[in-house]
């Protein structure tokens, strides 16, 4: 009985993972970024980039969301809502910093409204440089996100070639 | 003393509180069933600090801290920050180099009225415009990326000059993707103005008479709107602006539809300027050299942003680091009318009515306050159910 | 009117009633006009109003320092592609100045910006509320001040 319990445990386990890896829900959030990361993360959702059609839902509710994508570099004023947001998002959840900003708060660096990136306020799970990164790296980046959750072999195949040298950077946990 | 026949309206306060309503909303109205009464805005969620931060930078790094004010309206703000240096520096850029930054500066505009009128469809529910506008919208992007090297942030402008060239082969792709918006735009300009689910929301709302434009401080098509007549390249040419002149765009109807039409109307402006400069580009070299040192003295540079006036001071002390940077964005201008344009309106309008002053701030994640006094009730939305709220509103009350 | 014209009418507009005023030109387009008593702002301000010589384009405050000991606030007022400067002193600490919000509606955003990046009073401003700083930044704290140094905040990295 046991051995049959955990071995749909594992099944289940691993259906959840492809189901959250295949069809990510994902909450876009702003913590005082210029705007620039957060046009390219909306045009990922139009036409020439559809990241829609790999199963990618913006979603407006922390509840519902997998993934959490942040631009900016934090202003005091918003680092309450978005720890409050990070709570709010139920286990597993994974955190994406988008552009220099949210990466070590780029240009504001040193700024007395700015806490120096999204680090510096909850954990992070991948870095995605630029200033602003294409909406091509947004989706490679989250896509690599998604794959470090995969076993290997099962890994999902972006509609963009990635290059091995792509700068988006997973954390290994 | 005497007895007043009309209903006394009174905040009551509600408890327990949510939790969620201890952080400050963004926006708190204050309601009496579906009639706004009161309108207030928090601003500072993308305060970080940079006037304070350009006293500490030198003036070729402030270039690129200026650059990142504002995503969409980077080179307008760079543009501002290099002529009033170049004011202080008693030099002037170029002629071919004022003329590409005039180019760049127009393909900004054109790339910013598409941003805007996909993301007011979508708060109108108008999903289809949204995408049909931003997948146009990547024409332009695709322009100036050939231009500059970057879909966003182009950093074209150096103290003193620009740092690229136009070239025949650009000169020919530039005019054939204003071929395609221009012909997209007309499209827009149909839609807009003879869609009856759209003019629902448009046509008679947000009205702001050319007084009341005037009182509040509107600026830029918000103003035009409303028949006010402030066009920064107008009233006070800047760059190439003196030597390809371009024609205000107003209306007399103050409504959003006019504010609609404004913006895709200016845009036939655009085209055309960008067009004539093309033909005919000056002779010359791109940039000059300005000291490390700015002279001492004060300046103001006023441009036409896609959004309205953006105002610079700089104060040099002589030193290799500015005594003063002060920006005013038109959007804190324009911010005044919308608050009290929404009172009077009801709660299903604000979503539009916002939209309309093509507000320069994050368009996710704003925590809408309301206050029903009528029927004793607060609550906390998010914006995007505020957006709900009023395509519902319209869906269940429209023809 | 022209540029001159311009100029002309509004030299003219402040230096009457006896105002205590001196009139400056540092460029072609531009009128300088340091008002020395601060009773006086808010009448010259209604006179380029009842003109219609342009609109308030901004309130710069100016901390000259430790030093000089004095703040400037400039307004700028605007007609087309003229500039009028209304310039005031203050001193240091405590400086006040009269609200233009009456009169002006659109000064209240520029005077609750004033108010808490150099901590000037603006009597009679009826809104005091913070505009761009957050309710938690520390009371008497002012930004924009000279001996301000942001590195002295020592909340920037881990606070949660």
């Amino acid at each position: 009985m046991e051995a049959k319990n955990n071995v749909t445990d594992e099944v289940v386990k691993g259906l959840k993972t492809w189901a959250r890896a295949n069809s990510p829900w994902v909450l876009h959030f702003n913590s005082g970024s210029c705007n620039g990361c957060d046009i390219e993360i909306l045009s990922t959702l139009t036409p020439r980039y559809d990241m829609e059609r790999m199963g990618v839902k913006l979603q407006a509710s922390p509840r519902h969301a997998d993934i959490l994508l942040c631009t900016g570099a934090v202003t005091r004023q918003a680092r309450e809502r978005l720890v409050r947001i990070y709570q709010q998002m139920a286990d597993p959840k994974f955190v994406i910093a988008i552009g220099s900003c949210a990466l070590s708060g780029g240009v504001f660096e040193g700024c007395y409204n700015v806490m120096g990136g999204i680090d510096q306020v909850i954990p992070v799970d991948a870095y995605i440089p630029g200033c602003p990164p294409r909406p091509d790296a947004i989706i490679d980046g989250v896509v690599k996100l998604l794959n470090s959750l995969l076993p290997p072999g099962s890994q999902i195949r972006s509609a963009f070639p990635i290059h091995d040298q792509t700068p988006a950077k997973v954390v290994s946990k | 003393m005497p007895e007043s026949n009309a209903p006394i309206r009174f905040t009551i306060p509600i408890g327990p509180q949510h939790p969620a309503l201890k952080e400050p909303g963004h926006f708190q109205f204050t309601v009496d069933g579906e009639v706004v009464t009161s309108a207030y805005v928090r601003l500072g969620y993308a305060h970080r600090g940079i006037e304070k931060a350009a006293e500490q930078r030198s003036w070729i790094q402030n270039l690129y801290l200026i650059e990142r004010i504002c995503g969409i309206c980077s080179h307008i703000h760079a543009l501002a920050y290099c002529l009033a240096v170049e004011n202080l520096a008693h030099v002037e850029a170029p002629p071919r180099a004022q003329a590409i930054r005039t180019v760049v500066a127009e393909l900004e505009r054109i790339h910013s009225h598409f941003l805007w009128i996909g993301v007011s469809a979508h708060e109108a529910g108008f999903e289809t415009l949204f995408m049909y506008s931003w997948r146009d919208r990547e024409t332009v992007m695709d322009l100036l990326e050939g231009l500059t090297g970057n879909r966003v942030n182009y950093s074209a402008n150096l103290l003193g000059g620009v740092k690229f060239d136009i070239d025949q082969a650009q000169a020919d792709s530039i005019r054939k993707g204003l071929d395609f918006l221009e012909e997209r735009t007309r499209h827009y300009l149909d839609v807009i103005s003879h869609d009856s689910t759209f003019l629902q929301r448009t046509r008679g709302i947000g009205v702001m008479t050319s007084a009341q434009a005037e009182v509040m401080g509107a600026v830029g098509p918000t103003a035009r709107a409303s028949n006010v007549k402030r066009d920064l390249r107008v009233e006070a040419p800047y760059a190439a602006y003196k030597a390809f002149p371009v024609q205000m765009v107003l209306d007399t109807r103050g409504d959003l539809e006019a504010r609609f039409e404004v913006r895709l109307k200016e845009l036939f402006e655009s085209f055309r300027l960008i067009r004539q400069i093309l033909d005919a580009l000056p002779e010359g070299e791109l940039a000059v050299r300005l000291p490390r040192r700015i002279p001492a003295g004060e300046t103001v540079v006023r441009l036409e942003a896609p959004r309205g006036e953006v105002y610079y001071f700089v104060k040099s002390a002589g030193a290799d680091k500015p005594e003063r940077l002060k920006v005013r964005t038109p959007t804190i201008c324009n911010l005044t009318s919308v608050i009290r344009l929404a009172v009077g309106h009801q709660l299903a309008d604000v979503p539009m009515i916002l939209a309309g002053i093509d507000p320069c701030f994050s368009c996710n994640d704003r925590m809408v306050q309301v206050r029903d006094t009528k029927n004793d009730s607060q609550k906390l939305m998010t914006w995007e159910q505020l957006r709900q709220h009023g395509i519902d509103f319209y869906r269940s009350n429209g023809k | 009117m022209n540029t001159q014209e311009i100029i002309t009418l509004a030299e003219g507009i402040v230096q009457q009633w006896d105002w205590a005023t001196e009139v400056s030109h540092p460029r072609p387009n531009q009128l300088d006009v340091h008002v020395k008593l601060l009773k006086e702002l808010v009448p010259i301000v209604v006179g380029l109003r009842v003109k219609r010589l342009g609109y308030l384009c901004a309130i710069v405050g100016i901390d000259l320092g430790p030093e000089a000991n004095e703040m400037e606030v400039l307004y700028h007022f605007c007609p087309g592609d003229v500039l009028i400067a209304l310039r005031v002193r203050v001193p240091r600490q405590d400086g006040t100045v009269p609200s233009l919000s009456e009169v002006i509606p659109s000064a209240e955003v520029f005077e609750r910006e004033l108010h808490e990046m150099f901590g000037i009073e603006i009597t009679g401003l009826r809104n005091t509320e913070r505009l761009y700083l957050p309710e938690s930044w520390p009371e008497g704290l002012y930004p924009l001040c000279k001996d301000f140094n942001p590195a002295s905040l020592t909340d920037h990295a881990g606070e949660n």
